[in-house]
């Protein structure tokens, strides 16, 4: 799961857009409870990641948190001891005493969960459709050598992986049981290392640790990064609307309270918003 | 299916059954009241009594299907009650089931039939533990703690023969079946004991042995003079407000941490006890933590100021 640039508006938009609007995903998440809400979120990120053409691993990145969703409703039902609709008696369970099941607790873990998988698509998205060279330059003028430094260790990632899969192969053509994981990843990690030695060498000779601030790179606004912009500005502006007017209001206990049409206009409000800037498909670059 | 499978299958259908497990909320109980107050009980928040109660319910749940609530430290402490708060560093919100105070959260104790439910916002700073109060009369007696009924003892001192009388029939009117004996022989961890008698003639007891140590000990927020001839009323901040002399009489309750509650119906005299008797009804004693009587006059413990 690797950024690769494809001919979306997102990809191309500046990095500076791209970020501000996966925060502004990951903010309005972070910002509303009410599961319509919630919902509209997780439903927008998938759908930006579809017109991104990143449709297919952020649907596989869906599935796989949906036992993180069952994890977290699991462990909200049996912590909490608050809310007023009792579904299930647990009884009397080691360390954790009389255990109650109520709505409340589970319909709130649900919250959490789909909260937590919103997240993970906005990190998700982030990863797969703003690139990562151009958000390190960003910060280069910040901190030279930690932008620097940032940039090869993320470039150090794929190769892991690859160094990782063909150590494997090889291994697998050999007599005998298969190597172990652990065993896998020591001698990739062996070869990581001694290829950052090389770079780290390489480096020091062509006087990078010399190397002065770098002069500002200032490309013109593109139509994409204005609009994605604008996007991540709205898509803030409906989240706290709705957070601060009540109209997504959601309160989980005592007992659940959640608004309804309303929360449903702001559901609305936000999908539209966070799809609109891919609407615009001229100008992409490929 | 192997045999393991279907053991396992069985033992855990077996705790199912067994551990008090099933769906939804299982079978209610009935007439449960509730009571808010603060300062020791000396204002009057709110009251409610529930016929009905649904089943798996617990002090929490009451009290948030009655009133505005929030909490803290995950839900199992109150913080405010219709948006009544602590306001001050020492002040909380404590509550009592049946007059005793509760050892666990309130979101962990059930509610059973017939418990009042006594919620009072007060000042700890003399101590955060109050065993058992009195306020609750003719409970813990009636449905005792945890909805478990206790034997009831009254334990008289030897001249005070008619004090202990009119406390045995007000156990009796509450059909509570008690019987007056002397003091030292019966009661034990298990009864739920009250004894009777001038405080030089109980002051051997352990409960009144509690309350010669203070409220950080009692919970109750008045002591007597070295030869019991007076009794010193206190504030929350364990300062001695008043004192009373001879006929002065005390209902206190406390506990030690092995025992359920003993109640003590004292005085300075036999005047005082005789007095005290005469005030052990629910009418007198509700919502009191602790009830001083000066002759006619009703002195609820702590005393609030400079009252």
């Amino acid at each position: 799961m690797i950024y690769r640039r494809r001919a979306s508006p997102l990809h191309s938009a500046r990095a500076g857009a791209g970020c501000a609007y996966c925060l502004a995903l990951a903010i309005a998440t972070l910002t509303l409870s009410n599961p319509i809400a919630l919902a509209a979120m997780a439903l927008g990120v998938l759908g930006a990641g579809v017109a991104a053409g990143v449709g297919r691993q952020l649907g596989r990145a869906a599935l796989l948190g949906l036992p993180v969703v069952a994890a977290i409703v699991l462990i909200n039902v049996l912590v909490s001891h608050d809310g007023l609709t009792v579904i299930a008696r647990l009884g009397d369970l080691p360390i954790l005493g009389h255990t109650d099941i109520t709505l409340e607790a589970t319909v709130y873990g649900a919250i959490l969960g789909l909260r937590a998988v919103a997240l993970i698509l906005c990190g998700i998205l982030y990863t797969l459709a703003v690139d990562p060279d151009e958000v390190l330059r960003l910060f280069r003028r910040v901190s030279f050598r930690s932008a620097l430094s940032a940039t090869l260790a993320t470039r150090m990632v794929p190769i892991l992986i690859r160094d990782g899969r063909r150590l494997a192969e090889a291994q697998r053509c050999r007599p005998g049981p298969p190597p172990s994981r652990l065993t896998l990843m020591r001698v990739a990690c062996t070869g990581v290392l001694d290829r950052a030695l090389d770079v780290a060498a390489a480096l020091e000779v062509r006087g990078y640790g010399v190397a002065r601030r770098p002069p500002a790179y200032r490309p013109p606004y593109s139509r994409h990064d204005l609009e994605f912009l604008v996007a991540a500005v709205a898509i803030i502006a409906v989240a706290i609307a709705g957070r601060v007017t009540g109209w997504a209001s959601f309160i989980a206990y005592p007992s659940v309270h959640a608004a309804g049409w309303s929360a449903l206009g702001v559901a609305v409000g936000l999908v539209a918003v966070a799809w609109l800037p891919f609407a615009d498909r001229r100008g992409l670059r490929r | 299916m192997s045999f393991r499978v279907r053991t396992a299958l069985a033992a855990v259908a077996t705790a199912v059954v067994c551990g008090g497990c099933g769906l939804g909320p299982g079978p209610g109980t009935k007439s449960v009241s509730l009571t808010i107050t603060k300062g020791f009980g000396s204002q009057h928040i709110g009251a409610l009594t529930r016929s009905q109660v649904p089943g798996s319910e617990t002090v929490m749940r009451m009290l948030e299907r009655s009133y505005p609530v929030s909490t803290r430290y995950g839900g199992g402490f109150v913080a405010s009650i219709d948006g009544l708060a602590a306001a001050g560093p020492e002040r909380d919100w404590f509550y009592y089931v049946n007059g005793v105070q509760a050892a666990q959260g309130a979101a962990t104790t059930g509610v059973h039939a017939g418990d009042h439910i006594w919620w009072d916002l007060h000042d700890w700073s003399a101590t955060d533990a109050i065993p058992a109060v009195v306020g609750s009369f003719p409970e813990p007696f009636v449905n005792g703690i945890a909805g478990k009924r206790y034997p009831v003892t009254v334990e008289c001192a030897a001249n005070v023969g008619a004090a202990c009388k009119r406390v045995t029939a007000q156990l009796n009117a509450a059909h509570v079946p008690a019987a007056p004996q002397l003091i030292g022989t019966g009661s034990g961890p298990d009864t739920l004991g009250i004894v009777v008698g001038t405080w030089p003639e109980i002051r051997g007891e352990v409960a009144a042995e509690l309350i010669d140590h203070g409220p950080g000990a009692s919970g109750v927020y008045a002591t007597f003079g070295a030869g019991g001839g007076s009794l010193r009323l206190l504030n929350p901040r364990n300062q001695v407000v008043r004192t009373l002399g001879a006929g002065a009489g005390l209902i206190a309750a406390t506990a030690d941490n092995s025992s359920v509650p003993t109640w003590l119906v004292t005085g300075t005299d036999a005047a005082g006890v005789n007095a005290a008797a005469a005030a052990l009804t629910a009418t007198a004693l509700h919502d009191h933590f602790a009830l001083a009587v000066d002759g006619t006059t009703r002195l609820p413990v702590p005393l609030q100021g400079s009252q």
